[in-house]
C-alpha cells in the first residue's frame, strides 16, 4: 500500500470555471458556487483519490491559482515543481481553448526537464446553445499534446471526478514506473 | 578504535522517521547494507528521514547512494532526544543517468546521535535513496 501526494496545478483563464471544478471535487458535487468571485491568490484544495484494484491512493494538492493576466508573475512560484496539470477552458470560448497552448507551455516550464501527466478539461457543457469549441477539435488538439481529453459540467455536476481520476491512475502508473526503474538501476 | 558503518540495522542504527512509504520499499532498506532495496519519496518534496545511533558516534565519512537526488541537506543532533538538529552538511548532485548516485564526503565535526537527511529538490517526480553509510566510531553509549 501506498500514499503518493501529488501537487496538481489548475491552468486556464480567469472565468472558464477552475474554481467551481476544483469545490465540486472537493465537496463530491456538494457545493457549486452561483456566483463568481474571482480567485486574486491561490486557493488549496486537498483531496485523497482511491486507485482502483489497489490499496493505494493518490492525495491531491490542488492549486487552484488566478487566471487572470494581471496576477501572472506570482504564478511562478505557485507552480513550482508540478506533479500533474489540470488545464481548463469554456466551452463556450474559443479564446479561453485557444489560450491552452500558452497555458501548457508555461506549466511545462514549470517541470523543468520532468514529465507532466495532464488532463484537457472543457467545462460549461450545459450552456449547450452557446457551444463555440467542438468536442472534435479540442479531441485532436489535446492528442496531439500527449493530454487525456474530458467535457464537464460543474454546474449540472456532470464529469467532474473524471479529470481527477485520470490524473491520480496516470501519476500512479508514473510512480510503479519510476520505481521499476530503480530497481533496474543495481 | 574500531572503524566501522554505523549505520547498519546490524549496529543498532535505526531509522526512526522517514516522510514518505511504500510499505514495498520501506525506510529500513537505506540501512540494511544492501544497496538492492532502496526506499522512495513518493511524491513531493522535501522528504526526509532521520537515523538513529542509540549511542554517542564520530562520523568521519558518509556514503549516500541514491537516484533523481538533486539538493541534499544533512542535519545532525548530538542529544538524546531526535532534537535540536543543526546544519551539517548540504550538496548538489549531479544526475547520473543509469546508474546510482554514489556521494561520498569527509565529515568535519562528525560528532552525533542523530542524523536528519533531508532531500531538498530532485531531478524527477520520485527519488529513491539505497544505502547510506557512515565509517567512524562509537564514542560513547546513552548513560
Amino acid at each position: 500500500m501506498v500514499k503518493l501526494a501529488a501537487k496538481c496545478i489548475l491552468a486556464g483563464d480567469s472565468t472558464v470555471g477552475k474554481t467551481a471544478l476544483a469545490q465540486m471535487f472537493r465537496t463530491d458535487g456538494a457545493h457549486f458556487q452561483k456566483n463568481y468571485t474571482l480567485t486574486t491568490g491561490v486557493d488549496l484544495v486537498v483531496k485523497t483519490v482511491a486507485i482502483p484494484d489497489t490499496e493505494d491512493s493518490v492525495e491531491f494538492f490542488i492549486f487552484d491559482s488566478a487566471g487572470k493576466e494581471l496576477f501572472s508573475e506570482m504564478l511562478d512560484k505557485l507552480w513550482v515543481s508540478p506533479n500533474v496539470l489540470c488545464l481548463v477552458y469554456d466551452v463556450t470560448s474559443e479564446q479561453s481553448f485557444n489560450n491552452c497552448s500558452k497555458w501548457l507551455e508555461k506549466a511545462r516550464a514549470q517541470a523543468s526537464g520532468t514529465s507532466l501527466p495532464g488532463v484537457l478539461v472543457g467545462n460549461k457543457t450545459d450552456l449547450a446553445g452557446r457551444r463555440a469549441v467542438e468536442s472534435a477539435q479540442a479531441q485532436a488538439w489535446a492528442q496531439g499534446q500527449g493530454l487525456e481529453c474530458f467535457e464537464t459540467s460543474a454546474k449540472e455536476m456532470e464529469n467532474y471526478e473524471a479529470p481527477f481520476h485520470c490524473l491520480a491512475r496516470q501519476f500512479h502508473q508514473l510512480y510503479q514506473e519510476t520505481v521499476e526503474a530503480f530497481q533496474a538501476l543495481v | 578504535m574500531r572503524k566501522f558503518d554505523l549505520c547498519l540495522n546490524s549496529e543498532g542504527a535505526e531509522v526512526i522517521l522517514a516522510t514518505s512509504s511504500d510499505e514495498k520499499h520501506p525506510p529500513e532498506n537505506i540501512i540494511d547494507g544492501n544497496p538492492e532495496t532502496f526506499w522512495t519519496t513518493t511524491g513531493m518534496f522535501p522528504q526526509e528521514f532521520i537515523i538513529c545511533f542509540h549511542r554517542h558516534v564520530r562520523i568521519e565519512k558518509l556514503v549516500i547512494q541514491s537516484y533523481f537526488v538533486r539538493t541534499l541537506r544533512i542535519e545532525k543532533s548530538t542529544s538524546k532526544e531526535p532534537t535540536d538538529f543543526e546544519q551539517w552538511i548540504e550538496r548538489d548532485l549531479t544526475h547520473t543517468e543509469g546508474q546510482l548516485q554514489n556521494e561520498e564526503i569527509i565529515a568535519r565535526d562528525g560528532q552525533a546521535t542523530y542524523l536528519r537527511f533531508i532531500i531538498l529538490s530532485a531531478f524527477d517526480h520520485f527519488a529513491s535513496v539505497h544505502s547510506v553509510s557512515a565509517e567512524g566510531i562509537a564514542v560513547s553509549n546513552f548513560s
